[in-house]
């Protein structure tokens, strides 16, 4: 070991570390990360070929998805370019880029979503490094540069360059420049938005308020789809009664007959023109005019480094050590205000004793009168308070229900035996898909079921008969409200091959759903936006197999009503249904049976996942 | 000599609650420092606000007498921490993990690859190479972040419950480097629950209760009761016969205001 010198100069004559070994030694902990995912856990270093051949089938798969998803918008904006360039719609410019801009922050608010949900490294954790700030501050910009919505906002801001430059080749210089001056704005204005987002994000009340924003937004998406449709439909038949016979569309710059997000546009053009993507439209359509160009182009550069400073100035609170938690306050005062009530009230402790015997028993009787086992019952009744004190799992549970009025406004409803079906498989996705992590939230409690001299299967019992409580009262309240929507009555037929199919879909899900949540258990803290998830081969099949078990049971009513329809036998959805309800229940009822031996065979798993801390 | 560790009136506050509430604490250069307290008494906050991991709200730091707010990084080069989580980066082995903090402490390649040896075999670390961090039992990862915090060799070493959940062979180990540590003029400034290791080791020892400083210095001050800071720990003082026999888990419970025995009327007489 160094010797240790005492010397106060010892600070002053150190020489700085240069910027280029931190740098290059962060870049080497990513690639070894990296690496080391390859690596299974327990296996001391050796390759972990199945996950490799997981990862790239898996890959494969998901590749023309994952194209789809980034060469959709970088076409699209590439074509939209092009096309408005073309036209000669040159005002249009401005709310596309705006719409360009808009996307780019929502692709990096669901990246930052599934970077969460894979990382192995935070990079806050470097302040505790001997690094000076401007070198962290580089470091978290670039680390955070490789995120999807850098590379499909890039991507995208390149192709309406080379769009406007097809279109008009005389634009194609200052498209370049003045989409690459906008790529940069936006990188620094999505790492600022990031930094205060995860800030505000700390904040259990923001974190509620938020979720009920997005809940509320994604609503009005759905609703205002089938909205937009009809007013397209609209426009098309004022278009056909239109006299003019020159035209092959409508005049989409008449404020009439434009689209609502083009009619907004043109009402903000003025204020729009100052902000980013209305600099970088007039820098663009300015062309050779250096005289108009150069000021707009200084203008998006100083929103870059505004925002940069902005970016920078949050960074700092955490270089210096900011807490990025709820306040510890309430958690660390409620043991103490109750040590005072220990403290306050000693001499009631005789009373008290004795009044909790009278209590207990008192307990113990009633359980008896009850139907439910009282070991079922106190694992219910812990599972309702879980949910009682999740602000966003209750909004999550009312939220299906609008799809109900969504659907309404959907081709679904103008067929009344697919109406009801439809609804129903669409309110029970979301609950459904809790069936296959029954433990999750337990954390490292998951313990006290092993220690505690119960049966696991019974909590098992009390979980899905939580769940199926809550089943049971979105399936209620989306039945009567497709009753009350439906423009003709409901045959019985189809509300008794509903009713059995429904049984059917969630015995399914149940009994996969135990298994997995027993086979792959996940960590999962409720009310947190950043979940412990690391991706492992068990994961990923699991996701695989919820996906096809809520598919498949959803995809198989389709064509059997539809049969029935063909072949005018309106109880042969109800007929096969019932079969299938009773192979489902007994699956269930099955695996409900070897659930102990399963529990204890999986202890291990379960332990190590649900006790994670880090 | 200006000490190795010096704040002023250093208070944090979570909201409405004060977790460090205006600590003058004082830790020389050489001292084997422990600093005591009941759980939820700030011990954590204070050792986070000491490294830097943590802004205070108010009051100052100065480290080998130089301002923490100032010159963070250079002091940063200086000291070691082992913090609350150990944060290590669990997908990598102990030798990566190594390599990686030998280089952000500015060592040279040469350097830290000797050093990452030297380190991994003293802990006992060295036999599976690649085993990743995730794989190690608790003690191994107290281990393996002892070896981070001393890998650039500190002059001021920080170290939060290393002792917690660790076997008597590993405390050995860590004991024997520690103690060779301050035999070379290094500090260390400890929290741990286990008084009889403090007491066995710590030179010098701070009491924190509620977020104050109760009790400050030498193990002998404190038996004499020339340490404590407060009017009531004083007073608890002066009721005691032998205060120069006391152990330091007498003197703590003293201060603390706990006896340690529990009054009839909150027995769980229902326990067998």
């Amino acid at each position: 070991m160094a010797e240790l010198s005492g010397s106060t100069g010892a600070l002053a004559a150190m020489t700085p570390i240069p910027a280029r070994v931190q740098l290059v030694a962060v870049a080497w902990l990513r690639w070894r990360l990296f690496v080391n995912t390859f690596f299974r856990r327990r296996s001391k270093g050796k390759l972990r070929i199945g996950g490799l051949v997981f990862a790239i089938v898996l890959r494969i798969f998901l590749w023309p998805v994952l194209a789809v998803m980034v060469l959709g918008p970088v076409a699209f904006s590439g074509f939209l370019a092009w096309e408005l360039m073309s036209e000669g719609h040159l005002r249009e410019l401005t709310p596309v880029l705006a719409g360009l801009m808009i996307f780019w922050q929502f692709v990096s608010i669901n990246g930052m979503n599934i970077a969460t949900a894979t990382k192995t490294f935070d990079p806050s954790t470097l302040t505790r490094f001997p690094i000076p700030f401007p070198r962290y501050l580089a470091l978290r910009t670039l680390i955070g540069l490789m995120t999807p919505s850098t590379i499909v906002g890039c991507l995208a801001s390149l192709a309406v360059a080379v769009g406007i430059g097809i279109a008009r080749r005389d634009l194609l210089l200052p498209a370049l420049m003045a989409m690459a001056a906008f790529a940069l704005m936006n990188v620094f204005f999505t790492r600022m938005l990031g930094a205060w987002f995860d800030r505000w994000m700390a904040n259990r009340r923001f974190r509620e308020l938020f979720a009920v924003l997005m809940a509320t937004s994604f609503v009005w998406i759905q609703l205002a789809i089938p909205t937009r449709s009809s007013m397209h439909e609209h426009a098309g038949h004022a278009h056909q009664a239109m006299t003019r016979p020159d035209l092959t569309r409508p005049d989409l710059t008449h404020p009439v007959m434009m689209p609502w997000y083009m009619r907004a546009a043109h009402n903000w053009a003025a204020t729009l023109g100052w902000l980013p993507p209305g600099l970088t439209a007039h820098a663009i359509l300015s062309g050779w005019h250096l005289q108009a160009v150069l000021p707009r182009l200084a203008g998006l550069l100083l929103y870059a480094a505004l925002f940069l400073a902005i970016f920078a100035v949050r960074l700092h609170k955490q270089f210096l050590g900011e807490l990025l938690v709820d306040s510890p306050s309430v958690a660390s005062k409620a043991p103490a205000r109750r040590a005072e009530r220990i403290v306050k009230a000693p001499a009631a402790g005789a009373a008290a004793t004795s009044r909790a015997r009278v209590s207990a028993s008192s307990a113990e009787s009633s359980a008896e009168h009850c139907l439910i086992p009282p070991v079922i019952a106190a694992c219910m009744r812990k599972e309702f308070m879980v949910l009682k004190s999740n602000t966003q799992a209750l909004i999550g549970l009312f939220m299906p229900l609008i799809f109900v009025f969504i659907l309404e406004r959907g081709p679904a409803a103008r067929h009344v035996e697919y109406f009801l079906p439809t609804a129903l498989g669409y309110v029970l996705l979301g609950p459904v898909a809790a069936f296959y992590n029954v433990f999750g939230a337990d954390g490292s409690g998951v313990q006290f079921y092993f220690m505690a001299p119960i049966k696991i299967s019974n909590v098992i019992v009390a979980k899905n008969m939580t769940q199926l409580t809550l089943v049971a009262v979105e399936v209620a309240a989306a039945w009567g409200l497709v009753l009350l929507l439906a423009q003709d009555p409901i045959p019985l037929s189809v509300e008794v091959a509903t009713g059995l199919w429904l049984i059917f879909f969630v015995a399914t899900n149940l009994a996969f759903g135990t298994l997995r949540s027993v086979q792959a258990p996940r960590r999962y803290v409720p009310g947190q936006t950043r979940q412990l998830k690391q991706t492992t081969p068990t994961n990923r099949t699991s996701s695989l197999l919820v996906l096809a078990v809520l598919l498949g049971g959803l995809v198989v009513q389709g064509p059997i009503t539809y049969a029935g329809h063909y072949f005018h036998l309106p109880w042969l959805g109800a007929a096969v249904f019932a079969v299938l309800a009773a192979g489902a229940v007994g699956l269930y009822l099955l695996l409900l049976r070897s659930a102990e031996g399963l529990t204890l065979k999986y202890r291990d798993r379960l332990t190590e996942e649900l006790c994670k801390t880090g | 000599m200006t000490p190795a560790i010096d704040t002023t009136a250093l208070t944090r506050r979570f909201g409405d609650f004060t977790a460090v509430d205006e600590v003058n604490l004082t830790v020389a250069r050489g001292q084997f420092f422990g600093f005591l307290g009941p759980n939820g008494a700030g011990k954590s906050t204070t050792i986070k606000m000491l490294t830097g991991l943590l802004a205070p709200t108010s009051g100052s730091i100065r480290i080998m007498g130089e301002d923490l707010k100032e010159k963070s990084a250079e002091i940063k080069r200086q000291i070691g921490v082992v913090p609350e989580g150990m944060a290590l980066f669990t997908r990598l082995t102990a030798n990566e993990y190594l390599r990686f903090v030998g280089r952000m402490y500015g060592l040279d390649k040469t350097t830290t690859l000797e050093r990452t040896r030297e380190l991994l075999e003293f802990m006992h670390l060295a036999d599976e190479p690649k085993k990743l961090i995730a794989d190690f039992s608790h003690g191994m990862q107290k281990k393996l972040a002892l070896a981070a915090a001393v890998i650039h060799g500190p002059k001021v070493l920080f170290l939060d419950e290393p002792f917690e959940g660790v076997d008597a062979v590993a405390a050995g180990t860590l004991k024997t480097m520690l103690q060779r540590m301050i035999a070379r003029g290094a500090t260390v400034f400890l929290t741990s629950h286990v008084l009889e290791i403090v007491e066995r080791l710590c030179t010098h020892v701070a009491i924190i209760h509620k977020g104050k400083l109760v009790a400050q210095g030498s193990l002998e001050e404190l038996r004499a009761g020339a340490g404590r800071l407060s009017a009531a720990t004083q007073a608890a003082s002066a009721l005691n016969s032998e205060p120069g026999k006391q152990s330091l888990e007498q003197i703590f419970l003293e201060i603390v205001g706990a006896s340690g025995e529990t009054p009839p009327e909150q027995e769980l007489s229902w326990l067998s």
